[in-house]
């Protein structure tokens, strides 16, 4: 998700410096001057001409380290990283903007949901030729995030189930154990306010489209499906207005915050304790120094709530494959680069240190280097068992839709005004769905209905 | 001879003289403008493929505009618009001319430091006046009551932002209003004190009627300024949901631009807007001249 990666990013500045500290032990005393040192006798060897430049567009702040280790073992094809600007829809629109002047980096970070808007932009190109085995590493669930129509446009780097992270001091205090079903999560919220009128469970979060999808997902909504060449469009399907109608409910009894996640209002909140649970996703330990300092110590993951009980399914809230883009003149390097990154063992443990994913490569969920839980959760050591246990749950719609970026923007106003206005949700899901169909219409996608 | 040749060359000299404004013009007006026409009038089409492997510029029509003026949400953007544009004008019109007249009252002291303390907010940056302003209003922050009075209401949200878009401009129009002021003849105010009117009596019948030309020119920037409000709301949204990414105008230009990544509906909203504020600049600035005209007889 483009907030939580974004924070996640500077948020992970502790985390990093530390684990980078570490990493620095062996890498930057191996990697960064030797790699300065053989890319230069490499190309006093065989010619500057044989050694390819390569640059990624990428906000996770763990990304120097990995960057490093690839070129360090790499003098041919050295790689630059290059903060984008902004993050999410910020970097997307750009890149999609530079797309008509060609000037995009070889290789950039997308977001799943947004993959198939960059394909459709044509700003990522198809990676079949370059990497004909890359599916073997994925289950298909990660595959079809990827894959569209039998062409792959990514490395999957990846997976980010929800998760329920609760105050377990409040739950204690209250003699409440964590919620199993929606139902208990919505008696639990009205307890938790009923005690304390300033103390909310949770927040409906209207700002963020991909907190909502993953939350229908784990519904059974399917907000987009393809068949052959049409698209079928029901981001207002019963499974959604389910989810919506709940939420109203909640919101209307005053029990849930209406304020959107990593608003100042929210982040106060947190901090203060006031907001005492957060349904988030499997990055949220990383966020945590930020928002909510003052509360170390106090979080637990848990699984979320299920609509009926011991349903494992569960939606996802973030995730990201890398693409190589139709600007690159070198698209065989760069696909090994994002291959050696998100599909090997040796650069996924770099990513697990030093940007604390969770990787989708089904190979690497089982790594030693996931024993230790993210530095937030220290006081909870099965932290990622537990990730890999609800990751086997994890349900995404079928595809993500050619505009979702219309459908995100649609949504945060839609849920904003009928927060604001107290008016009806599934309305506001009625607003969403038309304002994607006739944007998928008039750019001449095939659409039914 | 000469004289034809001289009637030659003058004639050509305003020619010369007003080529490079109209040169200027052309470049970095008319030729954006006409760019930004020409690509309302298209639409991007794809064809081949679930993903649309191939996509195309074509020809729409007017149905850029048909979409814009067939869209509710784009008359309520004008209509919150033009909504604290009435808060706002008279406020930023009323609020410097009492300011300017203070400052030039016989009886004030300080002047330098009040003018400047009135001054300084234009200085502040729309952007982080709206943060500051924000943080004064949000109920987590706020010293001023945004625990008991919700700042963001549905009403209340419209003078919230008018408040932060006046405190910004105020104090320039107070600078222009009492430069007016100081540059008025002296001989009719003393004659004024001599015939013993009182110094509100000036204040309102000597001097304001002198400064109307100011006051309507400032009254004009203001409203051309309301036309293109776009930072205060925009730094706002994320503190609230009552404001949202096509709260007024502008903000749905740069929506359907750059989030929607439609710069070709972006263009016929964006170029619907110009034609709207131009002809409100030249019916204002008309209503101006003939104020300003009247005043001059």
């Amino acid at each position: 998700m483009r907030r939580p990666f974004s924070k996640r990013g500077a948020v992970t500045a502790g985390t990093a410096t530390a684990v980078a500290l570490a990493l620095a032990a062996c890498s930057s005393g191996s990697s960064s001057s030797p790699s300065a040192a053989s890319s230069s006798a490499s190309s006093a060897a065989s010619g500057s001409s044989q050694v390819v430049h390569l640059t990624i567009t990428d906000w996770d702040n763990g990304m120097p380290a990995v960057v490093s280790a690839w070129n360090a073992s790499h003098p041919d094809i050295q790689v630059q990283l290059i903060k984008p600007s902004g993050t999410g829809y910020t970097l997307y629109n750009k890149l999609i903007t530079d797309n008509r002047a060609g000037t995009n980096p070889d290789i950039s970070e997308v977001e799943y949901q947004a993959l198939p808007e960059m394909v459709a932009n044509k700003v990522a190109i198809s990676l079949n030729k370059y990497l004909p085995n890359l599916s073997q590493s994925y289950p298909s669930s990660v595959t079809s995030l990827v894959q569209f129509q039998g062409q792959t446009y990514g490395v999957a780097q990846n997976i980010c189930p929800m998760v329920f992270f609760y105050r377990k001091d409040v739950f204690a205090k209250l003699g409440l154990k964590p919620p199993t079903t929606w139902a208990q999560y919505a008696t639990d919220a009205a307890a938790i306010h009923k005690a304390n009128q300033k103390e909310y469970l949770g927040n409906f979060d209207a700002a963020d489209p991909e907190w909502f999808a993953g939350l229908a997902q784990q519904a059974g909504a399917n907000w987009w499906t393809a068949s052959g060449n049409t698209w079928s469009v029901a981001i207002n399907d019963a499974a959604t207005q389910k989810v919506a109608n709940y939420w109203q409910g909640l919101v209307n009894s005053g029990a849930i915050s209406p304020e959107p996640s990593w608003s100042t209002q929210w982040l106060t909140d947190m901090n203060k304790g006031n907001v005492v649970g957060w349904l988030s996703a499997q990055w949220a330990p990383n966020q945590f120094p930020t928002i909510a300092p003052s509360t170390a110590g106090q979080w637990v993951a848990a699984p979320l709530p299920a609509w009926t009980a011991g349903d494992s399914t569960v939606g996802t809230w973030g995730g990201e494959a890398e693409i190589v883009t139709a600007s690159s003149k070198h698209p065989q390097q760069a696909a090994e680069f994002i291959n050696w990154m998100n599909d090997s063992q040796q650069g996924l443990n770099l990513l697990i240190k030093n940007v604390s994913v969770f990787p989708a490569a089904t190979f690497a969920q089982s790594s030693p280097e996931l024993q230790t839980p993210p530095p937030f959760m220290s006081d909870q050591p099965g932290y990622n068992t537990l990730m890999a246990s609800v990751a086997k749950g994890v349900r995404d719609f079928q595809i993500w839709g050619p505009d979702a970026s219309v459908t995100f923007s649609s949504y945060s106003d839609a849920f904003a005004s009928a927060l604001q206005n107290h008016t009806s949700f599934t309305a506001a899901l009625g607003k969403v769905q038309s304002a994607t169909v006739s944007d998928m219409k008039n750019t001449g996608f095939q659409v039914t209905g | 001879m000469p004289i034809a040749g001289r009637k030659k060359r003058s004639s050509k000299l305003p020619v010369v003289l007003v080529a490079p404004a109209l040169v200027l013009l052309a470049l970095f007006t008319f030729a954006p403008a006409g760019y930004a026409v020409y690509l309302s009038l298209m639409k991007l089409h794809v064809t081949g493929g679930l993903l649309g492997t191939s996509s195309t510029q074509v020809f729409a029509g007017l149905s850029n505009y048909a979409d814009t003026f067939h869209d509710p949400e784009f008359w309520h953007s004008l209509g919150r618009m033009l909504l604290i544009a009435v808060i706002g004008v008279p406020s930023t019109v009323i609020l410097a001319t009492v300011f300017a007249l203070c400052l030039d009252a016989n009886a004030a002291r300080l002047t330098t430091v009040t003018r400047l303390a009135i001054f300084l907010p234009y200085a502040v940056p729309g952007v982080i006046a709206s943060i500051l302003w924000g943080f004064l209003y949000l109920p987590a922050t706020s010293p001023i009551g945004g625990s008991v009075f919700s700042y963001f209401g549905n009403r209340a949200i419209f003078f919230t932002v008018a408040n932060v878009a006046v405190w910004g401009v105020v104090g320039f129009n107070t600078v222009v209003l009492y430069t007016a002021l100081r540059a008025l003849p002296r001989d009719v105010r003393q004659a004024a004190e001599i015939d013993g009117a009182s110094e509100l009596q000036i204040a309102l019948h000597v001097k304001l009627p002198q400064i109307a030309p100011a006051i309507a020119m400032i009254a004009l920037f203001s409203v051309i300024g309301a036309l293109q409000l776009f930072n205060e709301p925009t730094a706002l949204k994320p503190l609230t949901n009552a404001i949202t990414s096509t709260w007024v105008p502008l903000m749905r230009v740069y929506s359907d631009a750059f989030v929607n990544n439609n710069i070709y509906g972006g263009a016929a909203s964006a170029f619907t807007l110009l034609v709207m504020t131009v002809a409100l600049t030249l019916g204002g600035g008309a209503v101006a001249t003939r104020v300003i005209g009247r005043q001059g007889k």
